[in-house]
């Protein structure tokens, strides 16, 4: 098994013309939009602070060992009126379903574009899944 | 029928995709006037309110800054909307049309340096006040005979101002600092709210993508009610460091909702630049 097997991630790549530009200043001085990163993991902490909320995901690998990932997303305000607030993202001790684009320097990093719960209700923070037949041709 | 809707369907998924794509050399700058006179349809056709000492009341929550995205709930899920709605993409598309700060020749070597190091040298973007006049309108105006206060729920945290209104001198204490949001003082010429603004930081830009200015700098607002909307006109005025004084105009529509806290700014990025890439932000 590979390290990332063993991590629980996988990396694929995505169009690179569904860039997040929501991010408002410096996206991609930090992260790459070429390539998106799968997680599976338990939230253990959130700062609900501008210019992004950063999210932190437990990952546990099959030997037990756990690794924080830092998760950058939109800014609070963006949330506002859709009940994904930080008492929500906390309140679910379930395994969560994270999408990210990588921290370009190669941190436990990203950019989350997609929050997914084993209920199947998904908040997305992508543009792309903003309009269905964007979200086919990214696929 | 059909086909209009799918000419418009075409339309605004095209002004998305041209969107994402122009984004990464900054060529599209996001902004949330048009969508929020939106909110108020006919706003500047309605009577103008005047306070009972005669001046035009000006109170109300005005702009929201950055309320460009919001995440919204489509069926059991929720997903980016607002400025990255097909729907409404357009509306935070729509251009200013601002004309650029015309430095002397001589600086402009300095703002393209600061423009292309602009992830390390803007302020703003490690949570420090944009300063007047990049903190872009008020967002509220609560109004008083004596005083206006300026209220903003900026990203990079609350700010305020208060502005007297009885026409006094600005302060001529040498003791007194320069500030991010200067030295206010506001008259009334008319039915226009006039503020004067000195003691400004030289730490702050006039704007995105590396505009400095010098601690000459001397701004002045010029607030016009008409019927739910208000006409904002800011200048510039930096003989130091441009060639002729820089105008911009928005005009601002009175919101239903209420001013939000701005949550608390906390700069985690500094870190983890590896690139200088940016692109255009919404000032």
């Amino acid at each position: 098994m590979g390290v990332t097997n063993r991590l629980r991630w996988a990396a694929v790549l995505a169009l690179s013309c569904a860039l997040p530009a929501i991010a408002h200043h410096s996206f991609s001085a930090e992260f790459d939009a070429s390539k998106t990163v799968t997680l599976h993991g338990t939230i253990s902490k959130v700062d609900w602070v501008n210019p992004h909320i950063w999210v932190y995901v437990d990952v546990k690998d099959d030997t037990g060992k756990t690794t924080t990932w830092a998760l950058q997303s939109l800014p609070p305000l963006f949330f506002r009126g859709s009940g994904l607030t930080k008492d929500v993202l906390l309140s679910s001790k379930q395994e969560v379903t994270v999408t990210l684009n990588p921290a370009k320097d190669g941190a436990d990093s990203g950019f989350m574009t997609k929050l997914a719960y084993p209920d199947g209700h998904v908040f997305s923070m992508s543009p792309a899944d903003a309009d269905p037949s964007l979200r086919k041709t990214q696929k | 029928m059909l086909s209009e809707l799918a000419n418009h369907r075409t339309l605004t998924l095209a002004a998305v995709v041209a969107a994402f794509l122009a984004s990464p050399i900054g060529t599209w700058a996001q902004t949330n006037y048009a969508a929020e006179a939106a909110k108020n349809p006919g706003a500047a056709s309605r009577p103008t309110p005047h306070m009972a000492d005669g001046h035009p009341d000006l109170n109300g929550v005005w702009h929201h800054f950055f309320g460009i995205g919001t995440i919204q709930k489509v069926g059991d899920s929720f997903t980016v909307g607002g400025a990255f709605s097909p729907k409404s993409a357009s509306l935070y598309a729509k251009p200013l049309g601002d004309p650029k700060p015309e430095y002397k020749p001589e600086l402009m070597a300095k703002v393209n340096s600061l423009n292309a190091n602009q992830v390390k040298e803007d302020s703003t973007l490690h949570c420090i006040p944009p300063g007047v006049p990049r903190l872009g309108p008020p967002h509220q105006i609560v109004q008083t005979p004596k005083q206006a206060i300026f209220l903003y729920a900026d990203n990079t945290g609350n700010q305020w101002r208060v502005i007297p209104l009885d026409a006094r001198p600005h302060s001529t204490d040498p003791e007194t600092a320069a500030t991010y949001n200067g030295d206010s003082v506001g008259h009334w010429e008319a039915d226009t709210l006039v503020v004067d603004v000195t003691r400004l930081t030289d730490e702050t830009w006039l704007g995105d993508n590396g505009l400095f200015h010098s601690r000459k700098l001397h701004v002045t607002e010029r607030l016009r009610r008409v019927g739910d909307t208000i006409q904002y006109q800011v200048t510039a005025d930096d003989p130091e460091i441009l060639q002729k004084p820089w105008t911009l105009s928005r005009t601002l529509t009175l919101q239903p909702d209420a001013l939000e806290e701005a949550a608390p700014c906390v700069d985690k990025d500094a870190g983890h630049y590896v690139t200088l890439e940016h692109h255009n932000n919404t000032r």
